[in-house]
């Protein structure tokens, strides 16, 4: 393990990586910053661009996407009151007071601290979880597989603020769309009209472009309205020892919690960043700060939120199962590039690991210094008129979806998955848990299929087993827990997530 | 007034409310038969499943999820679509139209019609996103990615 660490660090030596990871770098915080763009759409625009890319540079491209956009979403929070990504919801709150009052270099530079040195602990903890998790796994049989990609989409049921119910009625039909195609057990062509396009299935590339991307276009047709004014900064000034002295612990306390959430399948940054900040108020000797300009507040959300993305990366390469949306993009990415997360890729492929784990590392320390000198240029690109950049990401998501198969049944696919989506978003169907569904749905059948034949077709001996009963336990509590909670003690605060 | 608008508005929330889950229900009743038309393995060869065992029990699900919505979902009815969101979806059907003849004349109609449509004015800004981006886009897929996109009109100009 120790010479797959060394040779993961030696991997990023390469002068041409390191470039494409400072150029992916700049193009995440322009992602971040965009209205609209996301880093799981950024990811999902981009994946096509990877496709001829080794493995490598192809991954840590994307994952350097995640990171950096994940952290410029504070900076659109801090300047003009807009979150870039849902995940700086919260940042909002005392970035833009602070903004306000001529103290947005101050907020800025405590964003971009705490979301370093967030970003930092979750990549060693990533480090150290995910051969440790992978490890455990290994002995993993179909069974045991089987009910753990079974619970990781029981955790669909809490991404996003509609109910529960439509969340996971959302993963399901992302389930039932991946059954399309030819069935790997016997064969059999399913649900393929006699088109060969689709006898190997709905390809998740085109789907991606079209929920995140071609539906968000939908959505901003109703935002032509909204304004957006910068405030005007001056220079950035890094926070005070003082500043430091009160909020160390807030940075610390929401790594660790936003590094938890990230871990646990299907929560992202958002989740993370609402729990950081809550606890960051409960725990603050002044909460009366909080909403008013709270460098606090600031940390403890920045510092969740991008410490979420080293934790989704966990479960995302040890085990298969995506640890957020954004994850789930670059795990469909994986599986493009031939690659096969799960134990095996501590074993067959650490090396690789390892590159993408250092590439996160390093993104971390690149984003520290865009983020305190360029944040007056990535503010700037805020201001770019929806008219103008929306149609160019149309058509970088229509050649993109084209791109990967060359053919144009895949652009169909992404249009009529883009309407799908914008109609379900309506309706109040997430559509993530549609995307994760669609990746896992293989998986899940595939397993299901193997341990019927290992069980001889009595599917009851699963809960004799007793992983695959302990996973069935959790998604159990992670279905109905909330409900049983909720009746016997009063919620606290009820927090709410707009997805990622 | 504000009672009379909810009054109105009250019979498309009820209609919005049921037609969701049973539009579901009536797609996953149209996959429920599919699945039925499927092949069968011969017992003998059968690993597990029968091919249409995993669906089923998968739309058995998204029924049993869409009848708890037909009597449970309380949340509201969506707002009206907008004429913007209209036109948008229209210019789209648009484009996979004249994608047909070719791609990228469908892509620059588009997104210059897009522009146009979402209120861009000023000259430059309608070519840029109109001409430039898709001749760009073009050469960089065509010439780094090396990407063939499929003949049509204009492609045909440079493939020959």
């Amino acid at each position: 393990m120790d010479a797959a660490i060394l040779n993961g660090l030696l991997a990023l030596a390469d002068p041409h990586l390191l470039m494409l990871i400072f150029v992916a770098t700049l193009g995440g915080v322009l992602v971040g910053a965009l209205p609209g763009l996301n880093a799981t759409t950024g990811v999902a625009l981009l994946l096509p661009f990877t496709i001829t890319m080794e493995p490598i540079p192809a991954i840590a491209i994307l994952t350097t996407i995640y990171c950096a956009a994940t952290f410029a979403g504070a900076i659109t929070a801090i300047l003009i009151n807009t979150p870039g990504t849902s995940a700086s919801a919260t940042t909002c709150l005392d970035g833009y007071p602070l903004a306000q009052r001529g103290e947005a270099g101050r907020a800025l530079g405590m964003a971009a601290v705490s979301s370093t040195i967030g970003g930092i602990i979750s990549v060693v903890c990533l480090m150290a979880a995910a051969p440790l998790m992978a490890r455990a796994a290994y002995n993993f049989a179909p069974p045991e597989y089987f009910a753990l990609t079974v619970f990781g989409l029981s955790m669909l049921a809490t991404i996003g603020d509609g109910s529960p119910v439509k969340n996971i009625l959302s993963g399901a039909f992302g389930v039932l769309v991946a059954t399309v195609g030819i069935d790997l057990l016997t064969s059999i062509e399913r649900f393929t009209f006699g088109m060969n396009e689709l006898s190997e299935g709905i390809p998740f590339v085109p789907v991606m472009i079209g929920v995140f991307g071609i539906s968000e276009l939908l959505v901003q047709a109703d935002n032509l309205h909204v304004e957006r004014k910068q405030v005007i900064m001056k220079a950035i000034k890094l926070p005070s020892r003082e500043d430091y002295s009160r909020v160390w612990k807030t940075i610390l306390r929401s790594s660790g919690i936003g590094t938890f959430i990230g871990i646990l399948p299907a929560e992202g940054a958002t989740v993370a960043s609402m729990i950081g900040y809550n606890e960051a108020k409960r725990w603050s000797k002044k909460p009366e700060e909080f909403g008013k300009g709270s460098l606090e507040g600031i940390a403890g959300s920045e510092a969740a939120n991008n410490s979420a993305t080293g934790g989704a990366m966990v479960p995302t390469l040890a085990l298969g199962i995506p640890g957020s949306p954004t994850a789930a993009v670059i795990l469909a990415g994986l599986m493009v590039h031939g690659l096969r997360p799960g134990p095996t890729m501590f074993t067959e492929q650490a090396d690789f690991a390892f590159a993408i784990f250092w590439s996160m590392m390093l993104v971390n320390v690149i984003f520290f210094f865009i983020g305190l000198w360029g944040a007056k240029i990535f503010a700037r690109v805020t201001l770019i008129p929806i008219q103008v950049l929306w149609p160019i990401v149309f058509i970088f998501s229509i050649v993109g979806a084209y791109a990967l198969e060359q053919s144009m049944m895949d652009v169909w696919i992404a249009i009529g998955s883009g309407i799908l989506g914008f109609f379900m978003r309506r309706h109040g169907f997430s559509v993530v848990p549609m995307a994760i569904g669609l990746i896992l749905g293989g998986m899940l059948e595939t397993r299901l299929g193997q341990s019927m034949v290992m069980l001889d077709e009595k599917w009851w001996l699963m809960l004799t087993r007793p992983l695959s009963l302990f996973f069935f336990v959790l998604t159990v509590l992670a279905l109905f827990g909330p409900t049983i909670w909720g009746r016997f003690f009063k919620q606290r605060s009820p927090l709410k997530s707009t997805g990622e | 007034m504000q009672d009379a608008a909810d009054t109105t508005d009250q019979p498309r929330r009820d209609i919005s409310r049921y037609a969701v889950p049973l539009g579901i229900i009536a797609f996953c009743a149209w996959a429920y038969w599919l699945s039925t038309q499927f092949d069968r393995v011969p017992p003998i060869l059968k690993r597990g499943m029968q091919p249409e065992d995993f669906p089923q029990l998968v739309i058995g699900l998204i029924i049993m999820l869409s009848v708890w919505l037909l009597f449970r979902d309380t949340s509201a009815a969506p707002e009206r679509l907008t004429k913007m969101v209209q036109m948008t979806m229209g210019l789209l059907i648009g484009f996979l139209l004249v994608a047909e003849i070719d791609l990228f004349l469908g892509l620059g109609l588009f997104a210059g019609s897009l522009a146009a449509l979402w209120g861009e004015r000023r000259f430059w800004a309608v070519f840029l996103v109109g001409l430039i981006t898709p001749i760009a886009v073009f050469f960089l897929f065509d010439g780094v990615f090396e990407v063939r996109f499929p003949r049509g009109l204009l492609t045909n100009l440079w493939y020959g």
